[in-house]
């Protein structure tokens, strides 16, 4: 500060700026690290990674019973038991490589992903907004959407993170526990159906964020509307199904429309889709759109009127 | 030397005041070659703005091409309206508000504008040059060039030192100096800055009014509000004044002065022969009165203070009065020419803002 007449004097720089969408990638990378600087989401990943280690060694211990002492009876607590029986407990999983392995994994993953959405919604995204940030952002050479892009990238990751990177760890697992020639060949359409299913839910899910962020801000109140969305309506859906005998009823249940969908990405049989019965497949679809489009023109509204007003 | 005496100030005639239809208008300096090639640096046109049944602004015209003006009013005028506006941070519900001709809303406007908001709602987990760093990568700077500016700015605000700390351990003069370190990141040609020299002491207050001079120097557009009028006068003398959202004068402080032909102008004059000089200036035309001051402990008896109107013709007649008379002036203040005065007589009151 001593020498201000020295001021300004930047070393000519002869690089052009990147474009907005460059900033949104930035905004992205930054978005992540202020996230990842709190422990709870420490918590709640490793809470994710256990859900994807369960799955990993699972099937790993399937296939392993299954040609290692599928005729063997072992002594569990004394009593003679056959091995394979052993691992019954898992079928309703099916750790097998099929489409339902994934499906259950990325299911299973949902859990802990609502939440860790919940909490990124109102660190990134709420916070802006409460705590009147948006104007240090919005006053850079980055328009209202680039600034919901970065947000949503880094929605995106966390999505991914969660549920489609670990969901391919297992396909490539599950190549190298069987034949992996014949495995990779043959299921090829599994690994475009779990990219598929993750986009699905990194469209949905980012879209969603966004909306209920923009929306309440606040991290209790999302939290209490996403625990609504992902807990409280499948319990109604289930209710309803059951009094009214009117599967429909589930599609009022987000996350397993989201299930529907994925499931229809990894060209599963719709007969064998538990809990059953289920609504078509194409129903699901319009459902999810449906969400999306109101979720978009709730963004869109919001954005031709986000104004930093203090 | 003053920023007034280095900056060439456009023609006096763009001052208008209050009440006066639109066209509020127009200042000073920016290299002459770009005056003529290029549309203005920041230009309102018939700009109003509602908030819901309020109206914050009221068919501003504004233009700005360079040099600094201080934007000045009491609260609730629409200063911080204006200058968010300026910024593409709200869009008008009347007119149109443009940066070199593009509209201010766009994106591609903000690389010419920085912007130091008033509200300092970091991310209190960062650090000051994280925070100024990531500003710098949505400027569109690769890494190695983000790292390089923001070490810059933060050597320009006195911050480079201290940019470690995380930002919620920041006093409110440090947070001003970050703010102001992440306006200046991408050189823009106009600098925005709402409530800079709140909370800095002095001798930091010196160093930014240093520092903001120094931009003008090099050509900046700087638009200042600031409550601080006096640290406001220091800087420049060029000002807008806004009242009930709308534009009230545009001008140097002089020049608004003269206009307010409603308030005769006050001026004091010591000199030896009080009483004779007062019968000598209750001749000329434009003298409406001549107080002789009563005596005050220490200061000199012989002091007259005049109330005037037109002060351009009242100096030029009191100059000539002087010579003819060859009058041993000792002391010649006008006391009502400061912000503070002028703001007093168009907003009423004090001229507290």
């Amino acid at each position: 500060m001593a020498h201000t007449d020295t001021l300004l004097r930047y070393r000519p720089w002869r690089g052009v700026p990147h474009g907005p969408l460059y900033a949104s990638v930035a905004l992205a990378r930054a978005s992540l690290k202020l996230l990842l600087r709190r422990r709870l989401m420490w918590g709640l990943l490793a809470l994710a990674l256990l859900v994807f280690f369960f799955f990993f060694y699972a099937q790993y211990l399937v296939v392993w019973i299954e040609n290692q002492l599928a005729t063997d009876t072992i002594r569990f607590a004394g009593v003679p038991v056959n091995a394979k029986n052993l691992t019954r407990f898992l079928d309703r999983l099916a750790l097998n490589g099929s489409d339902h392995t994934f499906g259950n994994f990325i299911w299973y993953q949902g859990y802990v992903l609502v939440i860790v959405l919940a909490l990124a919604g109102s660190v990134l995204i709420g916070n802006d907004f409460f705590h009147g940030s948006l104007p240090f952002y919005l006053s850079k050479p980055i328009g209202r959407w680039h600034y919901l892009l970065g947000k949503s990238l880094a929605v995106g990751v966390l999505i991914n993170l969660l549920t489609t990177g670990p969901a391919i760890v297992l396909w490539v697992q599950a190549g190298l526990l069987y034949d992996w020639r014949s495995y990779y060949v043959n299921h090829l359409s599994l690994l475009v159906g779990i990219i598929g299913y993750g986009l699905v839910l990194t469209v949905t899910l980012s879209a969603l964020v966004m909306a209920t962020a923009v929306w309440l801000r606040r991290t209790v109140p999302l939290a209490m509307v996403w625990m609504a969305l992902f807990a409280l309506l499948p319990m109604l859906a289930n209710w309803l199904v059951e009094a009214t005998k009117d599967e429909r009823w589930r599609l009022i249940d987000l996350w397993n429309n989201l299930y529907l969908c994925g499931l229809s990405c990894l060209q599963t049989d719709h007969a064998t889709i538990r809990p059953s019965p289920q609504p078509d497949y194409w129903m699901a679809w319009v459902a999810v759109g449906g969400g999306v489009l109101v979720c978009g023109m709730y963004l869109r509204r919001r954005i031709q009127a986000v104004e930093i007003v203090a | 030397m003053t920023v007034e005496q280095r900056i060439p100030r456009g023609p006096a005639g763009n001052l208008q005041l209050l009440g006066e239809p639109n066209a509020s208008a127009a200042q000073s300096v920016a290299p002459p070659q770009r005056a003529t090639l290029e549309p203005p640096l920041l230009l309102f046109e018939h700009v109003s703005k509602w908030y819901g049944p309020v109206l914050a602004l009221n068919q501003v015209t504004l233009e700005l091409t360079g040099g600094i003006t201080g934007l000045v009013g009491a609260n609730g005028a629409g200063k911080s309206t204006l200058l968010r506006m300026a910024n593409g941070q709200i869009q008008p519900t009347m007119g149109r508000v443009t940066i070199r001709g593009v509209e201010a809303w766009d994106w591609r406007a903000r690389r010419l504008v920085g912007y130091c908001p008033d509200v300092d709602a970091f991310y209190e987990d960062l650090s000051g040059r994280r925070f100024v760093w990531t500003m710098a990568r949505l400027c569109g700077y690769t890494r190695r060039e983000a790292t390089r500016r923001t070490e810059a700015v933060l050597e320009r605000v006195g911050m480079a030192h201290r940019a470690e700390r995380k930002l919620r351990g920041y006093s409110k003069g440090m947070r001003q100096r970050i703010k102001l370190a992440q306006a200046l990141l991408h050189d823009p040609e106009l600098l925005i800055l709402d409530e800079p020299l709140s909370g800095i002491d002095p001798i930091g207050r010196q160093e930014l009014l240093e520092l903001f001079q120094s931009l003008a120097v090099q050509g900046k557009c700087l638009l200042i509000s600031s409550h601080e009028l006096e640290a406001l006068e220091k800087l420049t003398n060029h000002v807008v004044i806004m009242a009930r959202g709308r534009i009230a004068a545009v001008g140097t402080l002089p020049q608004i002065r003269d206009l307010l032909d409603d308030y005769p102008l006050s001026v004091r004059i010591d000199v030896p022969q009080p009483r004779e000089v007062a019968q000598l200036l209750l001749n000329l035309p434009d003298v409406l009165a001549v107080d002789v001051a009563p005596p005050l402990p220490h200061e000199s008896p012989e002091t007259l203070v005049v109330k005037a109107t037109h002060p351009k013709r009242f100096y030029q007649q009191f100059g000539q009065l002087v010579v003819q008379h060859g009058l041993n002036i000792r002391r010649f203040e006008p006391l009502d020419e400061s912000a503070h005065a002028i703001l007093g007589y168009l907003l009423g009151g004090s001229g507290k803002t």
